[in-house]
C-alpha cells in the first residue's frame, strides 16, 4: 500500500558529529606527506611537479564546480526530489572557497613570469616549440610585449599575468559568493523553515546560473586550454563542465552512501534518490562522450595544423594514445553499458563502485589534458620521451596529498552542520519521491 | 442510460466497473482485485498514480529491451549503409555498385567521420522503435472503447478513478464480482456492454476514402498532362541563390570586377575564371611515378619518362645528364620512334598486374571495344572500320594506313614488341595509330595486352592464308592482308555481320586456350 511519509528528518544522526575534527588533523598530515613526496620525487618545484599539482587541482576544483552547479539547477528547476542531496552538494560547492588558497601556487608562478606552466607567461611560445632546455633550466627569456610576434601580441591581450590574475579573483568572488549564499541561506531555512527563503534562493539561480556559465567558460579556457595558447576550442568549456558535472554527481552519490554507511541521513537518502542519481551519470557520460567526440570530429575533419596538433598529441604516441584508448572505452563505452539498466542503478553497491570509478576515469580526463603539455614542452619533446615522462609516483603523492587536503577542507565545511537540509519546504516530496 | 435500453442480445458483457473517489482506494482494491485471484484487469484514473503498476500485477514492460536490441543493430545497419554506399568493394556482390566520395582526403571509409550519420541512425531506430513498440505492446490503436459509453466513466479525466474487472477474467462472476467490488470499497459499480446492433461502418466513411483517393491523384494527373510539353516561360527559380551562385565556374572567363560601365577590369590577369593547380600539385589518383606500371618502361629508365605527375621527374634530375641515352631521348615521349630503345621496354608484367583468366577476360571484353574496330576480333588487322575505310582508300575518297595485323611476325614476340611497348602502343599509339589513354585506364590497358599476347600466341593468321603462307615475309603477308580485305569489301553488310559473328565464335576459343598461354608466359618468365 501507498503511505505518504511525514516531511520529517527522521535519522538519528544527521552531521559528522566528532568525526570531523578526528579526521581533520590525519587528512592534513596525510596532505602534507603527499605534497612533500611529490615535490621530492618529480625533482624539486619544478615544471613537472607544478603539472601534477595543476592536474590534482583541476580535478578537485572541478567537482566543486560541478556541485555549484547541482545547487544552482535544482534551485533553478524548483527540484523537489533532490532536497535530501542538496546540501551535500552546498558543502562541495563552498569548497571552492579554500580552493581558492590552493590556487595561489599557480597564480604565483604565473605572476612570477615564470613559464613552467603557461608558456604565454614568456614570448616566443609561438616560434618553433620554445627553448625547452632552457624553460627546463627555469631561465625566464623574458621578451618584450613588443617584440614579440603579432600572433603572441594579440593573444597578450587576454593572456598576460596581470589580467589572468584579475580574472581568477573574479571567478572565486563569483563562485565563493554564489556557495556561500546557498548554503547559508539553506542553513538559515534550516532553523526557521520559511518558504520565502526558497524563493529567494530560487530568484537567486537564474541570473546566477548566466554569471556561473560565463566564469565556467574562461575559467577552462585558463586553467587547461591556454596550456597550449596556439591551441583553442571553443567546444573544450562543455567538454570541461561535462566532466565536472559527471564527477559532482558521482562525489555526491559516493558521499552520499558513505554518510549512510557510516550510520548518518540514513533515512532521508533512498533507494530513489541513487536510481536518479544513476540516471543523471549515465546521462552525463553520454554527454561527455558526445562533446568529447564533437570536439574530436570537427579538428579531425577540417585537419588544420594549428588545431590537429593537440589531438596528433594524445592519439599518435605511445602511451598518450593508450590513455586515449582508454578514456573513450572507460569514460564512455563501459560505463555508458553497465549504467543502462535500472536494476544496477537502484543497487547500492553498485552505485558506490560507479561513483569511484567514473572519478578515477575523471581524473585520467584531467591528466590527459594537462601532462601531455609537460611532455612536449618541458619533457623535453613530446616525441622522445613520450610516455616515460610519466612519474608515477609522484603523481599518485600528489593525487593522495591533494584529495586529503580537500577532504581536511570538506570537514572544515561540513563541521557539525547538517548534512541535510532539516526544514526544507520541498522535504515532503524528496521523502515521498518515488522513480519510474 | 444507452445501456438500460438494450437488452442482452444487442450487447456483450464486456466487464464491471467500480467508481473509487481516491487514489489510495484505487490502489487498495487493485492490491485486492490481485490476491482474490484476477488476472485482466485494468486501473484508470486522472493522473499516473504511484505504485498501480504492481498493484494491478503489471509486470515491467520488455519495451528497453526491444529498444536496446534496436539501437544495437543501427549501429550495424548505419555504419553497414555506410560502408556499402561509400566503398565500390561490394561491386561484385550487390546490384548497385558503390559511389566511393573522396572528401577532405579522407579514407572512402573511417570511423570518425562515420560516426555521426550513425548516432542519428540509432537515435532514429530507437526513437521509433520506442513509439511503435508502445503501440504495439498497448494494443493501439483501439477505435472505440464500450467505457466510454459509460457516463459516469467521462469524470476519469477529471476527479475519479476506476477499476475494471474484465468478463474474461476466469474469475469473473457477475454477481459475485459486483460484491466484491463493492466489499473493496467501489462506491458505484457499472456494467460494461459493448453494443452489438451497429458495427457496421458509417456510410460517409467509404465515401470519403474514395473521395480523398481521388484528390490525391489531382496532383499527378496534372504532372502527367504537362509531360512533354513544351512551354515559353521563363524557368521559374524557386530558389535563386542556388540557381545564381556567387561563384566563378570552370572554363569560362575571369570576371570582369570594374566599376564603371565601359572599363575592362579583370580579376584575373590571365583570362581564366579558375586558378591553376600549385606546381608539383598532383590530382587525385595521378600519381604515375611507377615507370613500370604507368608507362610499361623499366626502372632503368625511368628518367627518359615525362611523368605527367612530375614528381619523379625532378627526382631524377642528376641521373639524367649522366644518361647519355636520356639526354638523347630528352623529355620527348618514349614512343618517339627514331630514338626508340628496345631495352626500355618491360618484357614481364610489372608489379600489381597479375594474369588471371579475370583479367584475361576483361582484357578480351575491352579489346573487343576499343581495337576490334579496326585490328578485328582476332587481331588479323580486318575489323570493320578498317575495312571501309581500305575500301574508300582504294577510291582515292581517303588517305589510310591499314590497321597492322597483331600477328605480323614483326608486332609479335618479347624481342619485337615486349609487353611494355603494346602497352605504350595503347598508351601513346604509334604511327598512325592514336592514343588510348584517355579512354582506358592503367589497369584495363594491362589487361588488353595480356589478351594480345595471348591473340597473338595462338598464332592466328589472316582468313585464306595458309600455314605456308605464315613463313612468308611480312611484307607479302601484310599485301595479302589488303587483298583480303578488298576482296572483303564487296561482300554485303550482312556478310560482314556474318563474318563479325564467326570472329567472335573465334576470340571465345582463345579464351578458352588462355590457361595453356598464361602458363606459356610464366614459362618465358
Ligand atoms: C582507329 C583504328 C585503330 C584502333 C581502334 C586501334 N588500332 Fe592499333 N593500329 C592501327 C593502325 C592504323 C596501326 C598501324 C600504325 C602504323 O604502323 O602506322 C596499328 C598498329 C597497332 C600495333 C602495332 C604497333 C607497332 O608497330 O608495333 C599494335 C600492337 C596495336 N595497333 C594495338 C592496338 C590495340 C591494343 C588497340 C586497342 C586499344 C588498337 N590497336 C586499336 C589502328 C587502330
Amino acid at each position: 500500500m501507498h503511505e505518504t511519509r511525514p516531511a520529517k528528518i527522521t535519522s538519528p544522526v544527521v552531521s559528522l558529529g566528532n568525526g570531523y575534527i578526528r579526521t581533520i588533523p590525519v587528512a592534513a598530515i596525510v596532505a602534507a606527506v603527499g605534497i612533500v613526496v611529490s615535490i621530492l620525487f618529480s625533482g624539486g618545484l619544478g615544471a613537472r611537479f607544478m603539472h601534477a599539482y595543476l592536474t590534482n587541482y583541476a580535478f578537485l576544483l572541478s567537482i566543486c564546480l560541478g556541485c555549484l552547479f547541482f545547487v544552482t539547477i535544482m534551485h533553478l528547476t524548483r527540484a523537489g526530489w533532490s532536497v535530501t542531496l542538496r546540501r551535500i552538494a552546498e558543502l562541495y560547492a563552498m569548497c571552492v572557497v579554500p580552493m581558492a588558497l590552493l590556487f595561489l601556487p599557480i597564480l604565483i608562478t604565473v605572476l612570477t613570469s615564470n613559464d613552467i606552466l603557461y608558456p604565454w607567461v614568456d614570448g616566443g611560445w609561438s616560434m618553433g616549440d620554445g627553448d625547452a632546455s632552457a624553460q627546463a633550466a627555469g631561465f625566464v627569456n623574458t621578451l618584450p610585449v613588443n617584440e614579440r610576434p603579432p600572433f603572441e601580441q594579440l593573444k597578450y591581450g587576454f593572456l598576460n599575468p596581470g589580467f589572468f590574475a584579475i580574472r581568477w579573483v573574479v571567478y572565486f568572488l563569483i563562485w565563493g559568493g554564489m556557495a556561500a549564499f546557498f548554503l547559508f541561506t539553506s542553513l538559515k531555512q534550516d532553523k526557521t523553515g520559511e518558504a520565502k527563503l526558497t524563493h529567494r534562493m530560487q530568484a537567486f539561480a537564474a541570473p546566477a546560473m548566466i554569471v556561473f556559465a560565463a566564469s565556467l567558460v574562461f575559467s577552462s579556457f585558463d586553467l587547461e586550454m591556454s596550456l597550449e595558447p596556439f591551441w583553442f576550442s571553443t567546444m573544450f568549456p562543455v567538454y570541461f563542465f561535462a566532466g565536472a558535472v559527471l564527477s559532482a554527481w558521482s562525489t555526491i552519490t559516493l558521499t552520499a552512501l558513505w554518510f549512510q554507511r557510516t550510520g548518518r541521513v540514513t533515512d532521508e537518502i533512498t533507494t530513489e534518490h541513487y536510481h536518479d542519481m544513476g540516471k543523471m551519470m549515465f546521462g552525463f557520460i553520454v554527454f561527455w562522450g558526445y562533446i568529447g567526440f564533437s570536439q574530436f570530429l570537427l579538428i579531425w575533419y577540417a585537419n588544420i595544423p594549428e588545431e590537429t596538433f593537440w589531438y596528433n598529441w594524445r592519439i599518435n604516441y605511445p602511451g598518450w594514445k593508450t590513455l586515449s584508448y582508454v578514456l573513450l572505452i572507460g569514460h564512455l563505452f563501459i560505463p555508458f553499458l553497465a549504467m543502462m539498466g535500472r536494476t544496477v542503478r537502484r543497487n547500492r553497491n553498485f552505485m558506490f563502485g560507479a561513483s569511484i570509478y567514473l572519478l578515477v576515469m575523471h581524473w585520467l580526463d584531467h591528466f590527459w589534458l594537462v601532462m601531455p603539455h609537460y611532455n612536449h614542452y618541458v619533457g623535453g619533446g613530446i616525441e622522445g620521451r613520450g610516455w616515460p615522462t610519466f612519474n608515477p609516483i609522484a603523481d599518485l603523492a600528489c593525487t593522495v596529498g591533494m584529495i586529503a587536503a580537500f577532504i581536511a577542507v570538506f570537514c572544515v565545511i561540513c563541521r557539525d552542520r547538517p548534512l541535510v537540509a532539516l526544514q526544507d519546504p520541498r522535504l515532503g516530496e524528496a521523502l515521498n519521491h518515488e522513480v519510474h | 442510460m444507452a445501456e438500460k435500453t438494450n437488452n442482452d442480445a444487442d450487447s456483450k458483457l464486456i466487464g464491471l466497473l467500480g467508481q473509487f473517489d481516491d487514489p489510495e482506494s484505487l490502489v487498495a482494491a487493485c492490491n485486492e482485485a490481485r490476491e482474490a485471484g484476477y488476472k485482466k484487469m485494468d486501473a484508470y484514473s486522472p493522473f499516473p498514480v504511484h505504485g498501480i503498476d504492481p498493484a494491478i500485477g503489471i509486470k515491467r514492460t520488455i519495451l528497453p529491451l526491444i529498444v536496446l536490441g534496436a539501437a544495437l543493430s543501427a549501429v550495424f545497419v548505419g555504419l553497414g549503409l555506410q560502408l556499402y554506399t561509400n566503398s565500390s568493394a561490394f561491386d561484385a556482390l550487390t546490384p548497385f555498385p558503390g559511389y566511393p566520395f573522396k572528401i577532405s582526403g579522407k579514407p572512402i571509409f573511417s570511423i570518425p567521420a562515420n560516426i555521426p550519420v550513425t548516432f542519428e541512425i540509432i537515435v532514429l531506430t530507437s526513437a521509433i522503435t520506442t513509439f511503435l513498440g508502445m503501440w504495439i505492446l498497448n494494443r493501439l490503436p483501439m477505435f472505440a472503447n464500450p467505457l466510454h459509453r459509460i457516463s459516469r466513466f467521462k469524470r476519469v479525466t477529471n476527479d475519479k478513478f476506476f477499476l475494471c474487472l474484465e468478463a474474461k477474467d476466469e474469475k469473473f462472476n457477475r454477481s459475485a464480482s459486483e460484491d466484491q467490488l463493492n466489499k473493496w470499497g467501489a462506491v458505484a459499480v457499472e456494467e460494461v456492454r459493448q453494443d452489438l446492433t451497429d458495427t457496421d461502418l458509417p456510410k460517409w466513411i467509404p465515401t470519403a476514402a474514395i473521395l480523398g483517393a481521388i484528390l490525391l491523384l489531382l496532383p499527378p494527373a496534372a504532372i502527367f498532362s504537362q509531360w512533354g510539353q513544351t512551354n515559353r516561360h521563363p524557368r521559374l527559380h524557386v530558389v535563386p541563390d542556388m540557381d545564381w551562385q556567387h561563384k566563378f565556374k570552370t572554363q569560362t572567363m575571369s570576371p570582369n570586377v570594374a566599376n564603371g560601365r565601359d572599363e575592362v577590369d579583370l580579376l584575373y590577369a590571365d583570362l581564366r575564371s579558375a586558378r591553376r593547380p600549385v606546381d608539383g600539385a598532383i590530382a587525385f589518383g595521378s600519381l604515375d611515378i611507377d615507370s613500370e606500371l604507368n608507362y610499361g618502361v623499366k626502372q632503368d629508365f625511368a628518367h627518359t619518362i615525362s611523368f605527367r605527375s612530375n614528381v619523379r621527374a625532378s627526382l631524377s634530375d642528376d641521373s639524367k645528364k649522366d644518361e647519355a641515352k636520356g639526354t638523347e631521348a630528352g623529355d620527348e615521349a618514349p614512343a618517339a620512334e627514331a630514338t626508340e630503345n628496345m631495352e626500355q621496354w618491360v618484357t614481364t608484367f610489372p608489379q600489381g598486374v597479375e594474369v588471371t583468366e579475370d583479367l584475361l577476360t576483361r582484357g578480351q571484353q575491352r579489346f573487343n571495344i576499343y581495337c576490334a574496330a579496326c585490328h578485328g576480333y582476332s587481331g588479323q588487322g580486318n575489323g570493320l572500320v578498317n575495312q571501309k575505310a581500305m575500301a574508300l582508300a582504294a577510291n582515292g575518297d581517303a588517305t589510310w594506313t591499314s590497321a597492322r595485323s597483331l600477328h605480323d611476325a614483326d608486332v609479335k614476340g618479347d624481342a619485337k614488341n615486349p609487353v611494355g611497348r603494346i602497352y605504350d602502343t595503347i598508351t601513346n599509339g604509334r604511327g598512325n595509330m592514336g592514343p588510348y589513354k584517355a579512354q582506358i585506364p592503367v589497369e584495363d590497358r594491362w589487361a588488353i595486352v595480356a589478351y594480345v599476347r595471348a591473340l597473338q600466341e595462338t598464332g592466328l593468321k589472316s582468313p585464306g592464308a595458309d600455314d605456308a603462307a605464315a613463313e612468308e615475309t611480312k611484307d607479302e603477308k601484310s599485301e595479302e592482308v589488303s587483298e583480303d580485305e578488298n576482296s572483303e569489301e564487296e561482300k554485303s553488310e550482312e556478310d560482314s555481320a556474318e563474318e563479325e559473328t564467326k570472329e567472335e565464335d573465334k576470340a571465345a576459343d582463345d579464351a578458352s586456350e588462355e590457361d595453356k598461354t598464361e602458363q606459356e608466359k610464366k614459362d618465358d618468365a
